[in-house]
């Protein structure tokens, strides 16, 4: 097991690099640039010649690109950068005097909070409500999970959200509209203080998180209890249920535990899409995450931001995507990595 | 059991450290219950760098921490003393003018300690002395500080050269000077009337350059940062909070009755109108979908105020792409916009028609109405007539040159250019394709240099004051000589006309010049076809006083809030 971590953690570092690659690239074929303009104004071109050979823009792009990964001194050439191989990602070139370092270390926990308690809700709500769905089969109770399922996943955050707002927070008041409830510094870079862990920071947490958190739980009651409905089916269920087992341990111990891997499977892309940001429910609710800088970046030309965003997301997924295959071999004990 | 312990361990080392490191947080506090102004920055300030702002959202931090030689009258737009208590032009020995500012000798440079939360002088570097602007004024010129607004002090002498990075002309050439520790003098490259407006801008703001070198980088966050302004940083959580605090040792600390100003950073419109509406914002923009609602609610409607943005919305026609490099398919076009009924229908807040670039307000500007082409579609229609008559050509012959309006991707620009693409079909007959692409791309198509084929007849584009003066609209914008020229205009008469009247002395013959060079532009060159005159719609909660200032930051240090009533 072992020596296949490590063997998946090495296929990681082309992975990357090819991630870095394709983002530094396709950024920089967008026509439009960084400088060209203050607002609705033209920059005259001195001006942007200045602003460009400040950042290194001027360098031809093989040179910029080995400058971001490896940094300027083994390129020998002089600047500030020092490669993303030594946890440089660079400076903002809309935020000036902000690094991208900067921009994550402040964002990101704040999404990761919020994305965190987001999949715990959708998988306390969605995991039971796809088993009583499969074991109901054709039932009311059955039909009523469809129904609040299809429902949850069809109403885009977009209404959603402004939604929650409009009721929740104005009309009947009990809880606030915006923001997030802690801020940095944070506890390991990740965690809001211990302080912070007050009814204050729930309250301010409780709608972003059941905005977000619903329409995933409707896809995972949904995936639950189809794969249940697979695998209820299965001989080996027969078999068990013919031994004379109590019908509690053969759902619980046989048959639901085989039929999470699936939705395991979609734990690892969902759980790094909500940890790095979500762009529209950060938005609505002004909560200072990374997932505008995703979208609010590519507008600015930001180069070293979306390429550094970009990267962080693919970290975030890679490393998602080995625990859910190495959950697989607890899950099923067929799956063996040697 | 053993994993159990382990587990026990961990977690208990981790409440405890976490307790440790609150012990460590904890800010200054300021005086008990301050007077507090609640405000959203709407987004967050990209610099707060005085020689590297361009944004209004940076402009209003940099307004309210540092003090500009002048500043203008948030209520009537006026230049008047600040940092400088007088200034007079003159001559230096080689016919150049100078501008000479007297500086107040009572401002001193502050820091904010955020244990304490005290603001100190800071030692060795008392007062705010004309060394500091000179340095202020070449740090922005300097080409290394690569200012984005470097351009606008290129009035001043050497500065383009420096900033161009020419051969042979050093930094300490620059037209600017310490005549004594509070006397600054500028020597401009031409005779600039307006150049009082210029000096009072954030660019050639006084500048602490120990600070700044001990900190090039982040001299700018709360820890490092140094001002001399009406507020101090107080703190600052990039993307999410932006808090200042009164400055007790400002020279006229006695005006000022906020005490601190917390600004959060809410992007959305519509958000920052809901954390409004629960009392926690003090002041805010209402988002255009609420205008009916905010109108007809007796309470909103009593907090709403409309006020004029000296910014203007235009459509500019590509002077050299058949058709519409004849002079009389520009004019059809221009007169046949029914800007009254658009804004009544379609953009709805109360904007102002306009024919000519400037809107009231600015040093030049015409009186609305009194020059350019006004909506006319028997005028228009005879002259696409003569046109086509001309070229014998019909209306379906012209419309198959398949003519295109371009704009920038957004809601807005897309209900304004489909009303006045159906305005043109029913009043011309012509038949007008609307494209639009993304902000940045959109941009670079309409620049001068795009291949003729490749740009759109008509572009859309805005405009907005940097100073109140006609200089920085119809001379930067459409002089061909000197600005972006995407209109592609080629005439040396208005090009002439508008150096004219920037260099001209008297106040009441730079007016009549810049009238003359709006006329030329908007009725015999028509080289665009302005739409309207911007402006915003706020509601602010009744406990707040607040100015409108048209032109630069917010002035927090002029407005009130009444703190009893705000309880109520």
């Amino acid at each position: 097991m072992l020596r296949y971590i490590i063997r998946r953690v090495l296929q990681f570092i082309p992975v990357l690099i090819a991630v870095t690659l394709f983002t530094f690239v396709l950024m920089r074929a967008i026509p439009g640039g960084p400088f060209d303009h203050a607002g609705d104004k033209a920059l005259p071109p001195q001006v942007v010649a200045n602003i460009e050979a400040k950042y290194h823009l001027d360098w031809p792009m093989w040179k910029q690109f080995l400058s971001y990964l490896i940094g300027d001194d083994l390129l020998g050439e002089e600047g500030p950068s020092m490669g993303v191989i030594r946890g440089d990602l660079g400076p903002s070139l809309r935020y000036r005097g902000q690094t991208v370092n900067d921009i994550i270390e402040t964002s990101l926990p704040v999404s990761a909070q919020l994305g965190f308690m987001s999949l715990l809700l959708a998988l306390i709500i969605g995991v039971p409500t796809g088993t009583i769905a499969a074991l109901k089969q054709n039932t009311w109770m059955d039909y009523t999970s469809t129904f609040a399922a299809v429902i949850f996943l069809s109403i885009p955050n977009l209404v959603l959200a402004p939604v929650l707002i409009w009721i929740f927070a104005i009309e009947l008041g009990w809880f606030p509209v915006a923001t997030w409830g802690a801020k940095p510094p944070f506890f390991l870079g990740i965690f809001p203080r211990f302080s912070q862990l007050n009814a204050n920071y729930f309250s301010h947490a409780i709608l972003p998180v059941f905005a977000l958190g619903t329409s995933s739980a409707a896809g995972i009651a949904r995936l639950t209890r189809a794969s249940l409905l697979q695998v209820v089916n299965e001989d080996y269920i027969r078999t068990a249920r013919s031994k004379g087992l109590r019908e509690q341990t053969v759902i619980v111990v046989h048959a639901l535990k085989n039929s999470l891997i699936p939705v395991v499977t979609i734990l690892g892309p969902a759980f790094a899409a909500l940890v790095t940001g979500t762009f529209v429910v950060e938005l609505i609710f002004g909560i200072n995450g990374l997932g505008k800088h995703f979208v609010t970046s590519i507008g600015n030309r930001d180069y070293p931001v979306i390429t550094g965003v970009t990267l962080i997301y693919a970290v975030v997924l890679v490393i998602a995507n080995l625990l859910v295959d190495v959950t697989y071999a607890w899950l099923d004990p067929r799956i063996r990595f040697d | 059991m053993k994993k159990n312990t382990t587990l026990w361990l961990v977690i208990s080392m981790l409440i405890v450290s976490s307790m440790v490191l609150t012990a460590c947080g904890g800010s200054g506090a300021l005086a008990e219950d301050p007077v507090t102004l609640n405000w959203n920055w709407g987004t967050e300030p990209p610099t707060i760098d005085p020689s590297l702002a361009t944004d209004t959202t940076s402009v209003d931090v940099v307004g309210n921490t540092f003090m500009g030689l002048t500043r203008f009258d948030p209520v009537t737009g006026e230049v008047i003393p600040y940092l400088a208590t007088s200034w007079e032009s003159g001559e230096d020995a080689d016919g150049n003018q100078t501008w000479t500012f007297t500086m107040r000798e009572d401002v001193s440079w502050v820091s904010y300690d955020a244990e304490t939360g005290k603001v100190s002088k800071v030692e060795g570097h008392e007062n705010v002395t004309a060394h500091d602007v000179v340095y202020g004024v070449k740090r922005t010129v300097n080409p290394d500080t690569a200012s984005d607004y470097s351009y606008v002090l290129y009035i001043v002498k050497n500065a383009a050269a420096i900033n161009g990075g020419e051969e042979g002309v050093s930094l300490d050439e620059l037209g600017v000077a310490a005549l004594d520790d509070y006397t600054v003098q500028f020597t401009l490259e031409r005779k600039a009337g307006y150049f009082p407006a210029i000096a009072g801008m954030w660019i050639a703001n006084a500048m602490p350059q120990w600070a700044i070198e001990a900190n090039p980088d982040s001299w700018t966050e709360p820890e490092n940062f140094v001002s001399n302004g009406p507020y101090v940083l107080e703190s600052w959580v990039h993307g999410g909070e932006l808090n200042l605090a009164k400055n007790p040792l400002f020279f006229d600390a006695d005006a000022v009755q906020v005490e601190r100003v917390y600004g959060v950073i809410i992007e959305e419109e519509s958000t920052a109108f809901s954390l409004y509406e629960n009392g926690e914002l003090d002041s805010t923009g209402v988002p255009s979908a609420e205008i009916d609602r905010v109108k007809a609610d007796p309470e909103l409607s009593a907090e709403y105020t409309q006020i004029p943005v000296p910014c203007t919305y235009y459509y500019g026609f590509v002077n050299t792409k058949e058709p519409f490099d004849d002079v009389r398919v520009r004019i059809a076009f221009a007169q046949s916009i029914d800007r009254q009924g658009l804004i009544d229908n379609v953009v709805k807040g109360g904007q102002f028609p306009a024919t000519s670039f400037a809107p009231p307000g600015i040093f030049g500007a015409p009186e609305p109405g009194k020059v350019g082409l006004s909506y006319d579609v028997d005028a228009a229609n005879a002259s696409l007539q003569e046109y086509l008559d001309e070229k014998g050509m019909t209306i379906e012959d012209f419309n198959a040159m398949d003519i295109v309006l371009m704009h920038n991707t957004s809601e807005g620009h897309a209900n304004i250019a489909a009303a006045i693409q159906q305005m043109w079909a029913d009043n011309l007959g012509a038949e007008v394709r609307v494209e639009n692409q993304e902000w940045g791309v959109y941009l670079d198509t309409i620049t001068k240099d795009t291949p003729i084929e490749e740009v759109p007849h008509i572009f859309r584009l805005g405009w907005c004051a940097d100073y109140p003066d006609e200089n920085n609209w119809i001379h930067e914008v459409f002089n061909s000589d000197e600005g972006a020229n995407r209109v592609r205009t080629d005439n040396a008469d208005f090009n002439a006309l508008t150096v004219a009247a920037g260099e001209a002395q008297d106040p009441a013959e730079r007016e009549a010049l810049y009238e003359q060079a709006e006329k030329m532009f908007a009725e015999e060159i028509v080289g665009y076809a302005p739409i309207y005159h911007y402006t915003a719609m706020n509601v602010t909660q009744s406990w707040v006083t607040r100015n409108f200032p048209p032109l630069g930051a917010n002035d927090f240090y002029n407005w009130t809030v009444d703190e009893a009533a705000r309880g109520n």
